[in-house]
């Protein structure tokens, strides 16, 4: 939320966001010169994230709660593009709702765009050529990335107002034990209406799936009933 | 099922002829001394002239105008709740020790922290508000590209800018349908439904975005979109108002310095 932290921060986090969305751009650059097709894509993960995130709960801690989408861009393209992605949505988000800001954005990417699809990421990478179900492995990272996102956002809360007992450690658990409620169960709930698009996308058009290398062959094959 | 896009609006303000990057220079400006500011005079200040602005000049309705900040004002006010209850100081008016690691007290300090923290949110959210209901992400684009962002990250903006679009208009209208034939009885159904919904959307905006990639290859697409812009022109008026109000609380904020609400304090 606009001027919700001190400048200090502010600062801090754009400083964390930039090499970040530097080395995403250039990734895109990539990923666009190999495959021009993947823009629609690209452009519909964003309106997604977009339609998603705009869904608010309020909660108790100069943010709020909401599904944050990002975990099925992270997946088909990689945490950094997301990054890239989560900061042209947030900046239409406070421009079209004015949820959000200008001046936290920074904060904002770190926490959407940045630390909860890496985590996704890693859920992803690290199950994807095990024997583990895929639409399992998308639940599983759509969920861990918007968790994450919510971790990192009682951080970033919490290195702004340290309490006076405890310090940054207890408002830290403070913030997140608020986060905790709304939270668990949107990440949940998330993962599972991420996992059943990612199913529709499996079913109806899985040629960009296979082109970008999301799951091995075989196994959007089976899922499909073909092998 | 939505709000309605401050885009709508913005697209037929008041102040949609104003040379865009004198009114985002109002708009950031304000959002940096808001930020800057140490005394809560200032984001009140900004807050106030903005909205003035937005109210008088730009012909905002007052409702809609209202409406867009409740919700920031909840937060705000729920978060500086916290802030209060947390950060604690010396002259101590109520205090509870509900567990060792967590002591909640009301003290003047953290009373003086909290009313700054909810004026500043006020002023930068007038500030940014004021950017989004006076200039139309089409016209940003334009400065975008004066300023040369990456045609890279001004493609897939626009890209997802007209994907926002095409979601909202298939989702309202298959979401209706939906609620008509009683899809969102159960939390089951409800999963179900939501699941089934943004799954056709996703797949239906993206054949979309692709055919409008194919049509726009068919017309010698290069990677960028040509963007219509004209600039309009500075005028002294406008210039020497904006000027003022942002000398104006730049003064405040630097002549006040840390002036609190309740005295004293740090």
């Amino acid at each position: 939320m606009e001027g919700y932290l001190p400048w200090q921060w502010c600062v801090v986090w754009w400083f964390i966001a930039l090499p970040c969305l530097v080395f995403g751009i250039y990734r895109l650059k990539k990923v666009l010169e190999m495959d021009h097709e993947a823009l629609p894509l690209l452009g519909v993960t964003g309106g997604f994230i977009f339609i998603l995130s705009s869904l608010k709960l309020p909660s108790i801690t100069g943010s709020c709660s909401h599904p944050t989408g990002t975990g099925l861009s992270a997946v088909c393209f990689g945490p950094w593009i997301t990054s890239v992605v989560c900061a042209i949505v947030l900046l239409f988000q406070s421009l079209f709702l004015a949820h959000g800001g200008l001046s936290v954005l920074g904060a904002n990417v770190v926490s959407m765009g940045i630390i909860g699809p890496i985590a996704g990421y890693i859920v992803y990478r690290a199950l994807r050529d095990t024997r583990v179900n895929m639409y399992l492995t998308v639940f599983l990272a759509c969920a861990i990335a918007d968790l994450f996102t919510y971790i990192t956002t009682s951080l970033e809360l919490a290195l702004a107002t340290p309490a006076e007992v405890g310090g940054i450690t207890s408002s830290f658990v403070l913030f997140m034990g608020i986060f905790a409620f709304t939270q668990v169960p949107l990440a949940i709930v998330e993962g599972i209406v991420l996992a059943l698009v990612f199913k529709y996308i499996v079913q109806l058009k899985p040629d960009i799936i296979l082109r970008l290398k999301v799951f091995p062959e075989e196994k959007i094959r089976a899922a499909r009933g073909e092998a | 099922m939505y709000e309605e896009f401050l885009e709508d609006i913005a697209q037929t303000n008041g102040l949609r002829e104003v040379n865009t990057y004198l009114k985002l220079s109002a708009g950031l400006g304000a959002i940096l001394l808001c930020l800057l500011s140490q005394n809560y005079i200032a984001p009140l200040f900004i807050a106030i002239v903005l909205s003035g602005t937005i109210l008088l000049l730009a012909k905002i309705d007052a409702r809609t105008y209202g409406g867009l900040f409740v919700l920031p004002l909840t937060f705000a006010i729920m978060s500086v709740a916290v802030i209060v209850l947390i950060s604690g100081g010396e002259e101590t008016f109520w205090s509870w020790n509900p567990l060792p690691w967590l002591s909640l007290a009301v003290t003047q300090e953290s009373l003086n922290e909290g009313f700054f923290v909810f004026c500043r949110v006020i002023g930068g959210m007038s500030a940014l508000i004021f950017i989004a209901l006076t200039t139309p992400m089409t016209d940003l684009f334009v400065v975008m590209r004066q300023c040369h962002v990456p045609e890279v990250v001004l493609d897939l903006a626009m890209m997802i800018y007209r994907s926002i679009f095409m979601i909202m208009d298939q989702l309202v209208q298959i979401y209706h349908a939906q609620v008509m034939r009683l899809g969102y009885g159960s939390f089951r159904e409800s999963i179900q439904s939501f699941s089934t919904l943004c799954g056709a959307v996703f797949i239906g905006s993206w054949s979309a975005g692709e055919d409008l990639i194919r049509a726009m290859d068919a017309r010698c697409y290069d990677g960028k979109f040509a963007v219509l812009g004209e600039t309009r022109p500075l005028e002294a008026l406008p210039v020497l108002t904006v000027a003022l109000f942002l000398g104006l609380s730049m003064l405040l904020v630097f002549l006040a310095r840390d002036l609190t609400i309740m005295g004293a304090g740090s």
